[in-house]
C-alpha cells in the first residue's frame, strides 16, 4: 500500500458558508484516503454535506462567503487555497466531473461533438481533426447509436439518458484519473439507471480511473462500489468497505437508514422502521453527537459530547458512535 | 372479489395531447377497477402515461374518450357543480409537497380551505376538526396551526396535503409520486402514516410512482405500465415474485436492491422507450423486447387473464414460454 501513493488524500476538510443566520458548517472536518482503480461511495440524506464535500474536493466553491480548510492533495497537487488558473492544470486532466443534471450540465446551444472537442483541443493541444475523430470515439465508447451521426446534434435533440452519456463522454475526454460522479442517475427511470451505471463501471475499468458515487440511493452503491461513506451533517459517521457498512455497521444511523428503505424482495405491506424527527438544522448542530435527538440508542454523554471515529475490527472500517451496536446485531438477516 | 360493485370503474379511458396533425397519444386505452378500502400501484417510467392517467380521473385533464364510473356515476359527461360535488369523494396528492400549497397561508387555513369551501362544517365544529386532522398526521395544531407553508420542510408539507385531502372524506385518494421527492428517512415516515390513515378511514387509493419498491410496500394490487398501456396488472405480491410480462421482469431486474449480495436480476434492458407520437404497431413494447416476434408487430397482444386475478398483455406470457420450452 505504501508504495502506490494515494490517488486523493483528504485531511480534516471543512467548508463553511457565511450566511445571514450564521457560519453554517456544510463539511465539518471530512478525513479519507482514495487509492487507484477504487470505488468510492458516498451516501447521505439531503443536506448532510455529500454534494459540497464532492464539489470542495473538485475546488468547485463560490468566490465569496465561504472558508475552505484542511487539505485535499490530488495526486500531490493541493487544491486547497490554489487559484483558479492552477485549479485548471488539473480539471478535466486528472480529475473531471459529472453532475445531477445532465440537461443543465451541456450547453444546450452547442453541438454535443463539439462540446467534446473542445475539451481536447484546448486541454490536449489536438488539431480539428484528430479531435473530431477522438470525440467520435468517446460517443462510441459511451454507447451512442450511430456516433459519427450524433456528432452534430444538439442536446435537446437527445434523451435524458443519451444526455448523460455525452456528460460522460466530455468527462472522459481528458482521461482523468479520477471521476467525480454526483447523483449521476437520479433524474434517470431505473432501466436507463441500469445503463448508466453499468457503463461507468465499464469505463471505470477501460481507463483504469477511480471513480467517486455520490448519492442518496444505498441500492445504488450497494453493488457498484467497493467502499462506503456515509455522512450525517457535513461529517464521516461511518466508513469501511461496502460489504462491512451493509452487513457489519456499527453506527445506529447506518442501521436506520438501511430500515428505512423499502425492499423489493420484502412481501407487500411490510412494515418500515422510519428514523423519527429529522435531519439538523446546520446553523444550530447539537454540541454532540449530530444523530443523537433521532438515536434510539443516545444516551447522556452522546448529548454533550462529539463521538470521534473509531476503528472497528476489520482494517478500514471506522464508525463515530459512543454507544456503537454489537457487531452480531448490526448483521443483516 | 368479481362480484363486488368496484368503487372506480375505468374502461378504455385514452388521453391525446396536441393537435390533429401530431397526436401524442398518452394515454391509450386504460382499463382497471379499484375497490373500496383497496389500493392499486401504477408503476411505470416516465412518460408511460401513469400520471395522465391519475390526472384524467380528476379530470384535471380532460380524457380523449373511455369511461369513469365513480360509485356508479359516469364521471367524464358530469360538468360543473355536479362534478364539484362528485371531487370531494375522491381528492389528488401531488408529488411536490412545498410547490403545491401557497407559501402564504397557515397550516391551519390550508387544511380548512375545503370545508370552508363546501361549508360543510362551521364555527367550533370546524376548528375542532382542523385540529383533528393535523393531529392525525402528526403535525401539533397548538405549535403549528399558525405557522406558514413555506416555514414547513417538504415532508411537513406533505403531511399538510394528507390533512387537507382527507378534509372531506373522501373515498379515494390518488395519489401521484407522492413521496418521491422526500429523503429515505422522511418517505418511511409519510409512507406509515399513509397505510396507517388509509386503515383508518377505508380509503381506497390509487398510488402512482416510479420506485418498484415503494409501490410493492403500499399496494394490494400493482399494474404496471408502458407508452400509455397496461402490460400487466395482478396481486402485489405475484406480480413481482412471478412477472409474465417481459418488461416487468426487466423492469423489476434493473432495481436496485439496498444488498452488497444482491443478485443482478437478468439483463439490463437496452434502448429507450419510443417516442408516443408514433408508437409502434402491434405490441408497444416489441422494439425493445428480446422475445418478440413477427406476430408482436402485426398483432396487439390483448390484456387477458392468465391466473385469476392476474391479467398480462403478451402474446408469450413467460410462464408459459417456460413451459413450452420444457
Amino acid at each position: 500500500m505504501t508504495d502506490h501513493p494515494k490517488l486523493l488524500v483528504v485531511k480534516d476538510l471543512r467548508t463553511t458558508f457565511a450566511t445571514p443566520s450564521g457560519p453554517l458548517p456544510a463539511v465539518g472536518g471530512v478525513s479519507f484516503e482514495l487509492g487507484t482503480n477504487e470505488t468510492l461511495g458516498i451516501v447521505g440524506e439531503s443536506g448532510s454535506g455529500k454534494t459540497v464535500l464532492s464539489r470542495t474536493i473538485m475546488g468547485l466553491q463560490p468566490r465569496r462567503n465561504v472558508e475552505v480548510t484542511g487539505s485535499v492533495l490530488l495526486k500531490g497537487f493541493e487544491v486547497v487555497g490554489a487559484s483558479e488558473k492552477e485549479k485548471r492544470s488539473i480539471w478535466g486532466l486528472e480529475v473531471a466531473m459529472i453532475f445531477q443534471d445532465p440537461m443543465t450540465s451541456l450547453n444546450p446551444v452547442m453541438r454535443i461533438g463539439k462540446q467534446i472537442d473542445e475539451i481536447l483541443r484546448v486541454r490536449q493541444g489536438m488539431d480539428r481533426r484528430a479531435a473530431k475523430a477522438r470525440a467520435v470515439e468517446l460517443l462510441e465508447l459511451v454507447g451512442i447509436p450511430s456516433p459519427a451521426e450524433r456528432y452534430g446534434v444538439f442536446p435537446r435533440e437527445l434523451s435524458g439518458g443519451m444526455r448523460q452519456r455525452v456528460v460522460i463522454a466530455t468527462a472522459l475526454a481528458g482521461s482523468p484519473q479520477l471521476l467525480m460522479a454526483d447523483e449521476p442517475t437520479t433524474g434517470l427511470d431505473v432501466t436507463i439507471q441500469a445503463q448508466i451505471l453499468n457503463l461507468l463501471d465499464s469505463v471505470k475499468e477501460q481507463m483504469k480511473m477511480s471513480v467517486v458515487l455520490v448519492t442518496h440511493d444505498l441500492g445504488v452503491v450497494a453493488t457498484r462500489t467497493s467502499r462506503i461513506i456515509v455522512m450525517y451533517a457535513g461529517r464521516i459517521v461511518e466508513i469501511g468497505s461496502t460489504r462491512e457498512v451493509f452487513r457489519r455497521h456499527r453506527m445506529p444511523y447506518t442501521r436506520a437508514l438501511l430500515d428505512a428503505i423499502p425492499k423489493v424482495s420484502n412481501p407487500s405491506h411490510s412494515r418500515l422502521v422510519a428514523i423519527p424527527g429529522r435531519p439538523p438544522n446546520l446553523l444550530d448542530l447539537p454540541t454532540g453527537c449530530a444523530f443523537a435527538p433521532r438515536c434510539a440508542y443516545a444516551t447522556d454523554i452522546c448529548r454533550v459530547q462529539r463521538p470521534r471515529l473509531e476503528p472497528a475490527e476489520e482494517s478500514g472500517h471506522a464508525f463515530a458512535c459512543w454507544n456503537p451496536l454489537p457487531v452480531a446485531e448490526g448483521a443483516l438477516t | 372479489m368479481s362480484d363486488r360493485t368496484p368503487l372506480l370503474r375505468v374502461r378504455n379511458l385514452t388521453v391525446n395531447f396536441g393537435s390533429h396533425r401530431k397526436q401524442l397519444s398518452a394515454v391509450a386505452g386504460v382499463s382497471f377497477d379499484i375497490f373500496e378500502g383497496e389500493t392499486l400501484g401504477l408503476v411505470g417510467e416516465s412518460g408511460c402515461g401513469k400520471s395522465t392517467t391519475g390526472k384524467a380521473l380528476m379530470r384535471i385533464v380532460e380524457p380523449t374518450s373511455g369511461s369513469i364510473e365513480l360509485e356508479g356515476t359516469e364521471l367524464t359527461t358530469t360538468h360543473g357543480k355536479a362534478l364539484r360535488n362528485l371531487r370531494t369523494r375522491m381528492q389528488m396528492i401531488f408529488q411536490d409537497p412545498i410547490s403545491s400549497l401557497n407559501p402564504r397561508r397557515r397550516a391551519r387555513d390550508l387544511v380548512a380551505e375545503p370545508l370552508d369551501c363546501w361549508k360543510s362544517v362551521r364555527g367550533a365544529e370546524r376548528d375542532a376538526l382542523v385540529n383533528d386532522l393535523l393531529n392525525k398526521v402528526g403535525i401539533d395544531p397548538e405549535i403549528y396551526g399558525d405557522r406558514y407553508a413555506r416555514q414547513f420542510s417538504g415532508g411537513q408539507c406533505q403531511r399538510i396535503s394528507i390533512a387537507r385531502s382527507l378534509a372531506m372524506r373522501p373515498k379515494l385518494l390518488i395519489c401521484d409520486e407522492m413521496v418521491s421527492a422526500l429523503d429515505v428517512s422522511v418517505q418511511a415516515q409519510i409512507l406509515n402514516l399513509l397505510v396507517d390513515l388509509k386503515r383508518e378511514y377505508g380509503l381506497a387509493l390509487l398510488f402512482i410512482a416510479h420506485d418498484l419498491a415503494v409501490v410493492k410496500y403500499v399496494s394490494d394490487r400493482v399494474a404496471v405500465m408502458y407508452l400509455g398501456k397496461i402490460c400487466e396488472i395482478g396481486p402485489a405480491d405475484t406480480l413481482y415474485d412471478f412477472p409474465e410480462h417481459p418488461y416487468t421482469e426487466f423492469l423489476l431486474g434493473a432495481a436496485l436492491e439496498a444488498d452488497p449480495d444482491a443478485p443482478l436480476r437478468g439483463d439490463v434492458l437496452a434502448g429507450e422507450p419510443p417516442s408516443p407520437t408514433s408508437p409502434p404497431s402491434g405490441c408497444r413494447f416489441r422494439t425493445r423486447c428480446p422475445f418478440a416476434t413477427d406476430k408482436c408487430a402485426t398483432e396487439e397482444p390483448p390484456l387477458e387473464e392468465i391466473v385469476p386475478g392476474h391479467r398480462v398483455a403478451c402474446h408469450y406470457p413467460l410462464s408459459l414460454s417456460a413451459e413450452a420450452n420444457a
